[in-house]
């Protein structure tokens, strides 16, 4: 049986393509003249170019982590283009229909229409193409509500006093060694601001796409939501089938004032590489939110791509009872490695968060949790609750769970699980006996493994997960 | 023993008591009944003094002490035993070392002297036969891995051991099969005395069977709204708590 | 390298060391001295060993605690000298203690039991293998079944340094009960590891107790490999020092092989206790149960990382390990990492980790029995480790653990 499971497991990558769109890349290579062309290219301001220099400064003096439970060559920074756009980007196109068709067909391939009138109503999408964003959608209904949403490179110039009263504040510019390299050489990424006591109208979401080859995305996204508002904000991430690894290493910072709610999707589906792990996405990003007094940052991942996955989107729980959430899938199959999870860090009094971890390992892939939960001292009555799941499928692939917990005040409560299982022989003679066929039944058991993480995403993406899911267990079955 | 006057009480920001008042005298049995949400438990954790449950107004008095002004140990030592609902399991505390711990509280509270290892042995054997509870329950962890009909006979254990004057029974019959009923009624009757008094908490008329009330109440929505002799369980039996109107039915509910 | 350790490896070199314990010299010199940064040392500071001054002290003869009712045959360490000779000793059939010294090189090597404790985990393993001059090596005749319990008894005065080495070895299908007690006085440093070796059938009792306080310093630990159907029920109880780090290694060798590794840390004052356990299935079948529980008072520090290893192939495996602590002081704090690494399918693992306060609802019961609040905190969580002393076979010893707990318990703080 689980020779059809190895089979199932074989896997289709359905974003794979290139688009053939004329791009100005830079040459490969990182020095301070590359960052300087970067913020030249986009115009910026003297003070963001001396933070991205300070920040290189840092980048240069510190070393690559080799904490994590991941094994890949060892990156050589210099062969790769920091930057890239659509050479249509250079005259920024005014309206959509400026935009080149190639490009567009390119996210209607992805099934992300960038016209607002065949899209889905209540989504705003900003979709960034390598360095640069291409479209964003909706941006006159948002802005009669007072939401502003657009790439983070045209903020700069529209909103310095939000930009720079909040950049870096949630991950310093030094945070850690890949935080670092995006300081310094951010090409784009998305801005949002909700303003006091607004409930964002529609949905925002951006849509990532690598397209161009030896190039590293690094976008950064700033999210910040004042007193009172709410905004559920969705990613999506893919890039074309390449041969070789392309790094990706993306910073976002979210900030939820007194009374604020942020719900923060990704499906990330970046290219995992081939069945012999050749090629693939690097992925290496650091997202993190601060909660103010009563605020609420909920963390949704569903991650099926990347071949390699270095990722923990964390809490800050400054203010007194806010909250924090985590629910993560992570699949990785073939040869893929995932070490991802959270950090929750209780400062404030009767600070919450809840941590479920649904790790799924096939073929010969490794995928690990790793996760902080900090009790401050002064975090009186605060509680977390941690469920670690781990399914493996096969029994050539790791799944691991590395959950540090650190207490100091006694009446903190912290209570963590882990567990681990398989799609058993049973399970799946009982669907076969049924009717159904092993991909299926796979396919049934690993979402119904997922469901409470699923739950907790919205409805067009729960149903756009669950067929990635579906589609990358496709053949994995016994 | 009790005196209750106007009690009212809340939990969180709802309040379950509005203005209960009870009287009762020595020896005296007092069946409490009512529909499910009427504040029949709340009654017995508000009387002993549960963190959480905030009496708002009203007067309570034991014995002619302010009970409402004493801690929950206190009211325990002054006589007060209820026997929960749900008791609570407690590993790695044996029922032995907890009964003991208890039993010379008690005793040093009335300035006795306190019980020796043997003597409480002995008592507490006896006690554990009198409710059928094999003896080795008395090393078991309190109430751990217990039945849910051997938690009751072990809190009837207890009100042995512990000889209060005012005994709150919270739906001792609840869940019991008629032969684990009969036990917890044999142990309450056995200790039915002058001095005595009992508050029998109960959703259904079957435990009155067997233990003789001298009085009924019922309590719907905070308050006593009817009170009789034995024969109003009787009633209520028949007609359920129908007749209270809309708001304790969709209570029951 | 810190000059601690620099010191170490001058006098080791000075011994004209061979065979393994020169490898472990060497592997000694590639070592880095642990900070901060080393994971296996994150949250425990080895500072109090840097800072020990032991030279200037008055040596004050230590005395070790009775355990009454423990009819048990006593081997003696004061400082790391045995204070008996082993040919004087009357031993039962089938056992066998021989000084450390009695095997040579070419057996150690083959014996393949020292070098177990792994330097990755803990560089002090290597430093008992190039200083303990003394040790014991206890051998169980294959079938014998040895009821008297052996206990080891470390003791470090005042002042002292010192470092002990043991192996056990039991034969296929023989029982054996050994106790490691180790006791310090202040200041006074300490290393002690031994290998174990279940073979077939075999089964082994075992206690450690490290009752080391104040600035006893004490690094130490345990390698048990099982090999097939063997049995290993170990007990670990601590208090703590400046500095008392223990790590126990289990490893499933054979098949079918079953551990249980209890562990009972109570802290108070400013002590601080590490315990590193890395349980290994490297063959299918083996089922292994691990609950460790502690409470840390006053400014005390708890630190647990407790890893679960199933390799490829350990197919069928049955692991569990449980970690629970109670915080009772604003001033504590408790660390803890329970780890899996799993790279088998049809195994069954779960770990779980909770800090917790009192359950209110406990606490009221027993309060509505008319017990005190400060007797009642007492009795909830003394429950708490009760529930693993009650599954200690040896029953002198459970006595004499919940007298002692108990007492070190009084002396705590307890809101």
């Amino acid at each position: 049986m689980s020779e059809q499971i190895e089979q199932a497991l074989s896997r289709k990558y359905e974003a794979g393509f290139v688009s053939d769109i004329e791009s100005e890349t830079f040459a490969a290579g990182l020095d301070e003249e590359v960052i300087r062309k970067i913020s030249a290219m986009k115009n910026e301001p003297e003070w963001l170019l001396e933070w991205r220099l300070k920040a290189f400064e840092s980048w240069q003096k510190m070393e690559e982590p080799e904490w994590a439970h991941l094994h890949y060559p060892k990156i050589d920074y210099q062969a790769i283009s920091y930057y890239s756009a659509p050479k249509s980007m250079k005259d920024k196109p005014k309206s959509l229909d400026e935009v080149d068709p190639e490009l567009l067909r390119t996210y209607e391939k992805l099934g992300i229409p960038l016209y607002e009138q065949q899209m889905l109503a209540g989504v705003a999408v900003d979709a960034v193409f390598d360095s640069v964003s291409v479209v964003t959608t909706f941006r006159e209904k948002l802005e009669e509500a007072g939401v502003i949403f657009c790439p983070i490179s045209e903020a700069v110039h529209r909103f310095p006093e939000l930009v720079k009263k909040y950049l870096g504040t949630v991950v310093p510019r030094s945070d850690n060694y890949f935080a670092a390299l995006n300081s310094a050489v951010f090409t784009d990424g998305s801005f949002v601001y909700i303003p006091k006591g607004v409930r964002s109208p529609m949905e925002l979401s951006t849509y990532f796409r690598i397209n161009e080859q030896n190039t590293g995305q690094f976008e950064r996204t700033l999210i910040v939501a004042d007193e009172g508002s709410y905004v559920s904000y969705l990613e999506g991430c893919t890039a074309p089938q390449r041969d070789e690894n392309q790094l990706h290493a993306a910073v976002v910072e979210l900030v939820a004032l007194d009374n604020a709610k942020i719900k923060y999707s990704t499906v990330q589906n970046w290219y995992p590489g081939d069945e012999n792990g050749k090629g693939g996405i690097y992925n290496f990003v650091t997202k993190r939110g601060i909660c103010h007094t009563n605020a609420h940052i909920s963390w949704t991942q569903v991650e099926t791509g990347s071949a390699i996955t270095w990722k923990y989107p964390s809490c800050i729980l400054k203010g007194d009872n806010s909250v924090g959430e985590f629910y993560s899938v992570a699949l990785a199959r073939g040869k893929q490695q995932a070490d991802t999870g959270t950090k929750m860090i209780h400062l404030g009094k009767n600070t919450k968060s809840t941590i479920i971890s649904k790790g799924i390992s096939a073929g010969d892939a490794n995928n690990a949790y790793r996760g902080l939960v900090q009790m401050g001292p002064n975090s009186d009555g605060a509680r977390n609750f941690t469920q670690c799941d781990s399914l493996l499928i096969g029994d050539q692939c790791g799944a691991h769970t590395f959950p540090y917990i650190e207490s100091r005040n006694p009446s903190a409560i912290v209570e963590h699980e882990a567990t681990t299982s398989k799609v058993s022989d049973e399970q799946l003679f009982l669907c076969q006996q049924r009717g159904l066929d092993a991909e299926k039944a796979v396919s049934m058991i690993v979402n119904g493994f997922c469901k409470e993480v699923f739950k907790e995403l919205p409805m067009e993406f729960a149903v756009e997960a669950g067929k990635l899911l579906e589609i990358s267990l496709e053949g994995s079955v016994g | 023993m009790l005196k209750i006057h106007n009690l009212h009480a809340k939990v969180e920001d709802k309040t379950i008591l509005k203005g209960l008042s009870l009287e009762i005298k020595p020896g005296e049995v007092h069946a409490i009944m009512g529909p499910n949400g009427a504040g029949k438990s709340t009654l017995g954790y508000v009387l002993s003094g549960r963190d959480g449950y905030e009496v708002i107004d009203g007067q309570v008095e034991l014995k002619g002490k302010d009970l409402l002004e004493l801690e929950t140990e206190e009211r325990a030592r002054e006589g007060l035993f209820l026997a929960f609902q749900y008791p609570v399991e407690i590993p790695g505390v044996s029922n032995m070392e907890f009964m003991k711990e208890s039993v010379n509280a008690m005793r040093e509270a009335r300035g006795e002297e306190p019980l020796s290892a043997a003597e409480f042995l002995k008592k507490a054997k006896e006690a554990c036969k009198q409710v059928h509870l094999p003896l080795d329950f008395l090393k078991r962890g309190v109430n751990e891995g217990f039945s849910g009909g051997e938690k009751k006979r072990n809190e009837i254990m207890q009100m042995i051991l512990l000889e209060p004057s005012l005994c709150i029974l919270d739906e001792s019959d609840s869940g019991l099969d008629i032969d684990a009923l009969q036990v917890v009624a044999d142990g309450v009757n056995s200790q039915r005395s002058p001095e005595r008094s009992f508050i029998v908490v109960t959703h259904y008329q079957r435990l009155l069977d067997y233990i003789k009330p001298d009085f009924v109440h019922i309590l719907a929505d905070g308050k006593i709204v009817k009170s009789g002799d034995a024969s109003l369980a009787l009633e209520v039996e028949k007609e359920g708590y129908a007749w209270l109107g809309g708001k304790a039915q969709e209570a029951d509910a | 390298m810190s000059q601690w350790l620099e010191q170490v490896v001058e006098r080791a070199e000075q011994a004209n060391l061979t065979g393994p314990r020169l490898q472990a010299l060497t592997a000694l010199k590639q070592q880095r001295w642990p900070t901060r940064k080393t994971e296996a040392w994150r949250y425990t500071s080895v500072t109090p060993i840097e800072q020990l001054s032991l030279s200037s002290v008055q040596t004050i003869r230590a005395n070790a605690t009775d355990i009454d009712g423990l009819d048990s045959l006593d081997l003696v360490f004061i400082d790391g000298v045995l204070q008996q000779s082993l040919a004087a000793l009357t031993l039962p059939a089938g056992l066998t203690i021989q000084p450390l010294s009695a095997l040579s090189d070419e057996e150690q090597t083959a014996a393949s039991l020292f070098g177990q404790i792994k330097p990755a985990h803990h560089i002090f393993g290597l430093v008992n293998d190039v200083l303990a001059e003394q040790g014991l090596i206890i051998d169980v005749a294959p079938g014998a079944d040895i009821t008297q319990p052996i206990r080891i008894i470390n003791l470090s005065s005042q002042g002292q340094e010192s470092h002990v080495r043991m192996v056990v070895r039991l034969g296929e299908q023989s029982r054996l009960c050994v106790i490691e007690q180790g006791e310090g006085q202040d200041p006074s440093l300490h290393t002690a590891f031994a290998e174990y070796q279940i073979g077939p059938h075999a089964h082994l009792e075992h206690y450690r107790l490290a009752l080391h306080t104040a600035k006893a310093v004490q690094v130490g630990g345990n390698h048990f490999r099982l090999l097939e159907n063997a049995e290993l029920n170990s007990t670990l109880v601590a208090f703590g020092s400046d500095l008392s780090r223990l790590d126990v290694d289990i490893e499933h060798a054979g098949e079918h092989a079953h551990a249980k590794f209890n562990a009972i840390y109570l802290l108070g004052s400013g002590e601080t206790f590490d315990l590193h356990s890395c349980i290994e299935h490297a063959v299918p079948n083996g089922t292994t149960e691990e609950n460790a529980r502690g409470i840390v008072g006053d400014r005390a520090k708890a630190v647990f990382n407790g890893r679960i290893h199933i390799h490829r192939h350990a197919q069928k495996t049955l692991a569990e390990l449980n970690n629970r602590n109670l915080l009772l002081s604003r001033r504590g704090q408790i660390n803890t990492k329970p780890e899996l690494e799993i790279y088998a399918d049809d195994v069954k693992c779960a770990h779980g980790a909770t800090i917790a306060e009192i359950e209110e609802k406990a606490l009221y019961y027993l309060l509505s029995r008319g017990i005190s609040r400060s007797q009642a905190l007492i009795m909830l969580n003394f429950g708490f480790i009760q529930e693993l002393i009650n599954q200690i076979p040896n029953g002198a010893i459970a006595t004499w653990l919940q007298e002692k707990l108990k007492d070190k318990f009084s002396q705590m703080e307890v809101k």
